[in-house]
């Protein structure tokens, strides 16, 4: 009997009151703070008679250290750091500058080189980092400010008085597979604060509570996604300069899927190596760590990693929808940055440096608000208008239909990408509709039943130990590590549904759509369909592929205990 | 008049537990910064031996709180008990250490007087005239300080460690002791306490055994763990298992080998229908001698094996009990 995580009814809970709390310690939460702690220094240096504290500004990191829980490709496009912290270069851990690019597009055993790199793929003046150590140095410049980052402790539900978002509650320590409190249960805070600051990452649990709660999705276009499944590797020296980049279209996925392949030169013959599948295929059977088990093998990626070794794993989700997709990003008491609210670029694969721009134009009104002791909707609304004024709008504007032109296959999303590249990004209409990617899936009686020209991106990975890995040795590497006495955060509405509908009509493909062998169909007599959900939640790498991806949209991922997850050192 | 402070003293099983001279330490420097007066206490039945000790230290007296029914603990004996001395006695501050007992009746004692604890806390400040008492919150990355609104007693308990109980003053001679009879009347006191155990740490310490028997998703039902289990025996090993076997309860926790459990370098480890995911393999690779048995000649497990057998699991664990046992029984 699977019991979920539910917070804990009739618990008296310690109070604390925060002026702005910031739910998530990645790019855009910690450029938030960091915006912040300047803002308030440059006020409190020229007005001696009011000043503003820094002590009740709060950051909340689930991972146990900061950073940890971040993974990206990645490449840095500077702009919003240079505003930031004008000079950072001097002393960010930044891997490379990008020397070279090139874009092919592979067959199963060959490869076309582009003859010219298509501008958005254009990388020169980025830089090749590891988000992770990127994102730990900025946490240690917060540090430095006097916020404090509570890292270990999650954002588990939102509070709200009316229609206002009055705080946040933290996790609860401490609470046994029953759901029961055991012998070291600590309760959750509640954070009540002026501003609370949705900074989570893609598909966040108290983003995904306020846009249920306030319909925030009403007419939007509905968000869209990819999975990126990484790799790092360590190869001998001189495969590939640091700085080096590569992106791929093409084989293994059919022209049915949407997505990509990167390889990024870093520094110390460490390559980074992904695949982001559009998690908007038809086979319920396809599994996108298998896709990029099926890369590897191409020509092209197996004589780099000859004799090489994979040294970490990890899978997030991303934001693909685009600028139709984004919700509202604030109102009474809330904003929303990053990837939570969608600011990312699928045609340049980049985001961070747009979570971090909108983590700076959100300090911006935060700042406002506390001086001005008002967060009501109008105030903060300046966040809103303040990101549509900015180059945020600007560079997602002309990027506006991308994705969703490439919803009837590869070779149309060709044809309307270059129709849009000569009208500004509008391509045939102003706005190109969207469909939610798990509806584009197909049940399996109507797909070929030998998997047809998709047959070699389908079921689990085999691995032959040295180039390609079966999932469980993949995931091994992503670190990932929770308190295993816990309910199950995977928090799925009616099991039933998966035992007698989804296993028929889907083959269950949360076992194959998830990076890390959380989800498993076991056998069990008792079942009508002879099969019966089972979770294995200390496997899970925190990337929300399920919450979004299951046909019937019936998971929801909810935070594990404060300091459970990923180690992604270096990822 | 200088108002008091009262230190209460626990004593357990004719023992004086050692947090106490902390919590002493504390008073005794919360006396001094404040001027108030320092008092001691320590409740139970026949407890004027724990009195004359702590008489010895720097405190201006030490009360015997006595009562037949204050033996054994029970919150409600001690709750009924301290509430009667406390009012009597005008305590201004309560100290207490923060020990599994205190925890257990302070807030019964402190909700009974109509006060509140402010508890667990690591220090102490003077600001002007206020006393203010420091806690930890977001597990020690933030300390808040606390003070009380309420009238006095005010009641606190001290964190273990938070103050240093070698450091506890001795006075220039034994201060006086006062025994104090508590009135519990019949009726008052509903717990009835059953002997003392202490909860077995760990039931099984599979890093010190030579033999271990482990079993995985192949053994299919909990029922056939029974099969392992007679195979163990017969080995005189332990028993353990890959996790799916703890996570459906077929098998404590304590007994799972891998990343997530125990990792252990017996002599000989026989894994029975266990795959050999790198998770489990990272806990028993150090074995000296691996056996397994598997049904699929893939399996992982086998890369490691010193002896792969592959085949149904059902059909060769039975005889191999037999073999053991006759084994055993010819040497």
């Amino acid at each position: 009997m699977l019991i979920f995580r539910e917070p804990l009814e009739g618990i008296d809970r310690p109070k604390m009151p925060a002026d702005v709390v910031i739910v998530g310690g990645g790019p855009a939460g910690m450029a938030c703070a960091l915006r912040l702690s300047q803002l308030v220094d440059q006020h409190n240096s020229q007005n001696p008679d009011s000043q503003l504290s820094k002590e009740n500004i709060y950051v909340l990191e689930k991972a146990r250290e900061i950073g940890q829980h971040c993974l990206s490709g990645a490449l840095l496009d500077p702009r919003s750091m240079r505003e930031l912290l004008p000079g950072f270069e001097k002393e960010a851990p930044l891997d490379a500058a990008v020397s070279k690019e090139s874009v092919y597009f592979l067959t199963e055993k060959g490869k076309l080189k582009f003859p010219i790199t298509p501008p958005p793929l254009r990388d020169h003046g980025n830089y090749v980092i590891s988000l992770n150590r990127f994102v730990k140095w900025l946490g240690s410049k917060v540090e430095e400010t006097g916020i404090t980052i509570f890292t270990g402790f999650a954002g588990s539900e939102l509070l709200f008085d009316g229609d206002r978002v009055t705080g946040v509650r933290t996790d609860d320590k401490g609470v046994d597979k029953q759901n029961q409190p055991k012998s070291n249960f600590e309760p959750g805070y509640d954070l009540q604060a002026k501003v609370v600051i949705l900074a989570e990452g893609t598909r966040g649990s108290l983003t995904k509570q306020l846009v249920a709660k306030f319909d925030l999705a009403k007419d939007r276009n509905p968000q869209t996604y990819g999975q990126g499944v990484k790799e790092l590797w360590e190869v001998p020296s001189g495969r590939i300069a640091p700085g080096e980049v590569i992106y791929t279209l093409g084989w293994p996925l059919t022209t049915k899927e949407y997505g990509g392949a990167w390889i990024y030169g870093g520094k110390d013959n460490i390559v980074s190596l992904g695949f982001v599948t559009g998690l908007d295929y038809p086979d319920p059977r396809l599994d996108p760590q298998r896709v990029l088990q099926d890369f590897k093998q191409h020509p092209l990626a197996a004589k780099l990693l000859e004799g090489a070794k994979m040294i970490r794993y990890g899978a997030k989700s991303l934001p693909y929808g685009g600028w139709w997709a984004i919700p509202p990003v604030a109102g009474n008491g809330w904003m929303i940055l990053g990837d939570s609210a969608g600011f990312l670029n699928s045609q340049r694969l980049k985001g961070i440096h747009l979570a971090i721009k909108s983590g700076m134009l959100a300090a911006e009104t935060a700042f406002e608000a506390l001086r001005k002791d008002d967060s009501s909707a109008a105030m903060l609304g300046q966040f809103q208008s303040k990101v549509e004024s900015s180059w945020i709008k600007d560079e997602l504007w002309k990027v506006r239909n991308f994705h969703q032109g490439f919803e009837h296959g590869f070779w149309a999303g060709l044809f309307h990408t270059g129709v849009q590249q000569f009208t500004g990004g509008r391509g045939l209409h102003n706005r190109y509709p969207g469909t939610a990617g798990y509806q584009r899936m197909r049940k399996l009686a109507e797909l070929p039943a030998n998997g047809g020209n998709e047959a070699h991106l389908l079921g689990p990975a085999k691995g032959d130990g040295k180039l390609t890995f079966d999932k469980l040795t993949d995931l091994y590497h992503s670190g990932t590590k929770h308190e295993e006495d816990q309910p199950a955060h995977l928090v799925i509405q009616d099991t039933n549904l998966c035992n007698t509908r989804c296993v028929i009509e889907f083959g269950s493909p949360c076992q194959n759509f998830c990076p890390a062998n959380v989800y498993e169909m076991v056998d069990d007599a008792g079942q009508p369909s002879g099969k019966r959900i089972s979770l294995n939640p200390s496997n899970c790498v925190h990337c929300k592929t399920c919450d979004i991806q299951d046909p019937y949209q019936i998971i929801t991922w909810v935070p594990p205990e404060g300091g459970g997850g990923p180690n992604y050192d270096g990822m | 008049m200088p108002e008091p402070i009262l230190v209460i003293v626990e004593q357990r099983e004719g023992k004086l537990n050692r947090v106490s001279w902390e919590t002493l330490t504390a008073g005794q420097s919360l006396a001094a910064e404040t001027g108030w007066t320092l008092e001691a206490a320590v409740a139970g039945s026949g407890v004027a031996n724990f009195a004359n000790e702590i008489s010895a230290k720097k405190v201006s007296k030490v009360y015997a709180i006595e009562s037949p029914k204050l033996e054994p603990y029970t919150p409600d004996a001690f709750s009924a008990g301290l509430q009667q001395f406390i009012e009597s006695k005008r305590s201004k501050l309560v100290l207490m250490p923060h020990t599994y007992q205190v925890r257990d009746f302070v807030p019964k004692l402190a909700t009974a007087m109509g006060r509140t604890v402010i508890s667990d806390c690591v220090g102490y400040k003077k600001q002007g005239d206020k006393l203010v008492f420091t806690r930890q919150m977001f597990q020690g990355k933030l300390a808040a300080d606390v003070g009380f609104a309420c009238d006095a007693p005010w009641f606190v308990t001290f964190q273990n460690g938070a103050f240093r109980g070698d450091k506890v003053e001795d006075g220039a001679s034994a201060a006086p002791v006062e025994t104090v009879n508590v009135q519990i009347a019949d009726g008052v006191v509903r717990n009835q306490p059953q002997e003392v155990f202490k909860e077995a740490k760990q039931a099984v310490d599979l890093t010190q055994a030579e033999i271990i028997v482990s079993v995985g998703r192949g053994i299919k039902e909990q029922k056939n763990i029974e099969l392992a289990k007679q195979l163990a025996e017969a080995l005189g090993g332990e028993l353990a298992a890959s996790r799916p076997i703890c996570d459906s309860g077929w098998l404590p926790m304590d007994r799972q080998i891998g990343s997530s459990g125990q990792t252990v370098a017996p002599k000989l480890y026989l894994a029975l229908g266990i795959r050999g995911a790198i998770q489990h393999i990272v806990g028993m690779k150090g074995a000296r001698t691996i056996v397994a048995v598997n049904k699929d000649s893939e399996a992982p497990i086998f890369e490691i094996a010193d002896y792969a057998v592959v085949g149904n699991l059902f059909e060769i664990v039975p005889p191999l009990i037999e073999e053991v046992k006759k084994a055993k029984a010819g040497s």
